[in-house]
């Protein structure tokens, strides 16, 4: 390995030594704040580390791993989410009785994880990223362990992970057995050689997308989600909905982009018929959800539906669509999970629609920042959803699928109810469950601020998204 | 050879399943272990006879033995003592006995016939999976040092006495 692709691989490297640093800074002294400040530092640090080697690209790394700038946009928007989560988790934390600082060595790895599965170009380093991704969530989801409710969850998460590996573990081995080689490349090439037999090599793929499912909680893998998310402490909500669930996807168009899926029409009809279950029952679920954790996994549900609309118009367009959707969907449920983390306190979450009753008679900024969030995810203009489900559609309408496209239109409306009885709740005139007037802790009050603006900067102004995305995405096609 | 693997697969699969029906977790951990051990007897005869004295020292010697021992010293008191001793009635050994006979005979009867693997003479010795591990897979390994990082620190902090408070909120949610 050359120096060269050494310093590709540093900020890979730089978010695998900061746990290892943290956990080291621990062992000597423990302090929240110093913990945090270390956290926030080695993310900022890999962040900026991939602006001086994005001039090396693209490369392979060590057999397993590539790095294009494909990854490296991926890598950011993780970075910059775990980096959210981070600020996020730091005043949810200090307001329960529990030892606040593994959680933050869980995070660090956790996003080390999802930045291999952006770069992972061969099964192992994909299989070693989704584990390195999942292991630390078990964690993570169960960290209130005092409340039974967390426990459960983390239990939950940890059986359908468990399952949802060896679905995967088995369609990696049906492919390889058939192909013989587990790198992407050549995994494409060698299914169009004559002598292979194509049922074997899709039923291997079939189970691999069983798998994946799981992870993006696809219709019909999708049981689990709204579980997890109401027994998860709000910010690890956060990151299981956009880090976890962000890294898959990248990996599946990735995939999927090099295996060339149009050239196989049973694998386009399996992923059409995902997509229009995981809309429709995501967000027909959604509807009577009294509980706003429970009504933010149907929505991300079907939100992943809609992303599969994008992946299946494939492109060049659909790519950049799908690049700008995931950026969008990241700032909204960071800035929606992020509202319910500073307002939860130490007994409970407040996760339910009464607790948000008049809220914006007390505190109209933060009422305000939340309706944003939830008309984002409705894609509403002026907001970053409505250019995001824009950029879908066009791409849909640039495939011709039609009836995808009509479909997303009838779930956006559908999906329009549910987040506008919660902002219907925020300004009516009831009073609710929470105290008087919450106080907003400093640095969750920051992160929220820096999110809205994110929100309204890509809704208003998209075109510097765009010509990232055009720099890093587009160059991948 | 082909006979040697659907037996010992078969073995895997009683074994499993018996795993998961048991009441009792150390019956469930004896079996496990001829589950482990099957495995073990598949991977010598796909021709790899490091990958399968790995599983057998470290997973069903190493891991399965602690498993056994923290589910043992679990149990103190003399009550406990006594709903043991019934645990270990001789009708409990039989099963996983027979299965492990099997394997061993198994074991004895490819030993015996010589080492004609279904790989065709294909042998993965440790040497191959010495410089597998550390030539192309290099960052594999390191991925999976992150990994068990990640477990320990969790089980860290999962297995860590709870403080006071924690204590007192769980008595109340009770």
């Amino acid at each position: 390995m050359d120096a060269d692709t050494l310093r590709a691989l540093l900020p890979l490297i730089i978010i695998s030594a900061t746990p290892v640093a943290v956990m080291l800074v621990l062992a000597f002294y423990r302090s929240h704040a110093l913990t945090v400040f270390l956290v926030l530092a080695g993310l900022a640090l890999s962040f900026a580390s991939l602006f001086p080697a994005s001039g090396l690209l693209p490369r392979m790394a060590a057999g397993l791993l590539v790095l294009d700038h494909y990854s490296f946009f991926f890598m950011g928007l993780m970075f910059a989410a775990t980096f959210a989560v981070a600020l996020l988790s730091y005043g949810y934390l200090g307001r329960k009785d529990i030892f606040p600082d593994e959680y933050y060595i869980l995070l660090l790895i956790a996003a080390a994880g999802s930045a291999v599965i952006v770069s992972s170009s061969h099964f192992a380093s994909f299989f070693l990223g989704l584990e390195l991704l999942s292991v630390p969530l078990y964690a993570l989801i169960s960290y209130p362990r005092a409340n039974p409710r967390n426990v459960e969850a983390g239990i939950k998460y940890l059986i359908l992970a468990g399952t949802s590996s060896a679905f995967l573990l088995f369609g990696m081995a049906l492919v390889y057995a058939e192909l013989g080689t587990m790198e992407f490349p050549r995994i494409s090439t060698a299914a169009l050689f004559p002598g292979t037999d194509r049922n074997f090599v899709l039923a291997g793929v079939a189970m691999i997308i069983t798998g994946i499912g799981f992870k993006l909680a696809l219709v019909p893998f999708h049981m689990w989600t709204p579980d997890v998310y109401e027994g998860a402490p709000a910010p690890v909500a956060a990151f299981v909905a956009t880090v976890s669930k962000g890294a898959m996807f990248a990996l599946l168009l990735r995939y999927f982009t090099i295996f060339d899926i149009r050239r196989y029409g049973s694998l386009m009809l399996l992923f059409t018929v995902i997509s229009i279950a995981s809309m429709f029952a995501g967000n027909l679920l959604a509807l009577f959800q009294n509980n706003v954790k429970r009504l933010l996994a149907y929505s991300s549900i079907a939100h992943l539906g809609y992303l599969l609309v994008a992946f299946l118009a494939s492109g060049v367009l659909a790519a950049a669509a799908v690049a700008f959707y995931l950026a969008a969907y990241f700032v909204s449920t960071l800035g929606a999970f992020g509202v319910i983390s500073v307002l939860s306190g130490k007994e409970r979450d407040a996760d339910m629609i009464d607790d948000y009753m008049g809220l914006a008679w007390r505190s109209p900024w933060l009422a305000g920042i939340f309706a944003a969030m939830l008309l984002s995810l409705a894609g509403i203009p002026l907001t970053a959803g409505f250019i995001g489900k824009f950029f879908i559609a066009a791409a849909g309408v640039d495939s011709s699928l039609w009836a995808l496209v009509i479909i997303l239109v009838i779930n956006s409306a559908i999906g329009l109810f549910y987040y506008l009885r919660v902002i219907a709740a925020l300004y009516s005139r009831r009073p609710g469950a929470l105290a008087a007037s919450p106080k907003l802790p400093v640095l969750g009050g920051i992160t929220l601020g820096a999110l809205s603006v994110a929100l309204l900067w890509l809704g208003v102004y998209p075109a510097t998204m765009l010509e990232i995305i055009r720099n890093t995405i587009s160059r991948f096609f | 050879m082909r006979d040697a693997f659907y037996i010992s697969a078969a073995v895997a699969f009683v074994s499993t399943l018996m795993v998961i029906i048991q009441k009792k977790v150390v019956h469930a951990l004896l079996y496990l272990i001829i589950s482990l051990l099957s495995v073990a007897v598949i991977f010598f005869t796909l021709g790899a006879p490091f990958a399968a004295a790995l599983e057998v020292i470290i997973y069903a010697g190493a891991i399965m033995v602690l498993f056994v021992f923290v589910v043992m010293m679990l149990n103190l008191g003399a009550e406990a003592a006594r709903q043991e001793k019934s645990w270990m009635s001789p009708r409990m050994w039989i099963g996983p006995s027979v299965l492990a006979a099997i394997l061993l005979a198994d074991m004895l009867v490819l030993l015996a016939r010589g080492p004609a693997f279904i790989s065709g003479g294909n042998v993965v010795g440790p040497k191959h999976v010495g410089m597998a591990l550390f030539g192309p897979y290099l960052a594999g390994v390191e991925l999976a040092s992150m990994l068990l990082l990640a477990g320990l620190a969790g089980a860290y902090h999962l297995g860590r006495r709870l403080k006071k408070e924690e204590l007192a909120e769980r008595e109340t949610r009770r």
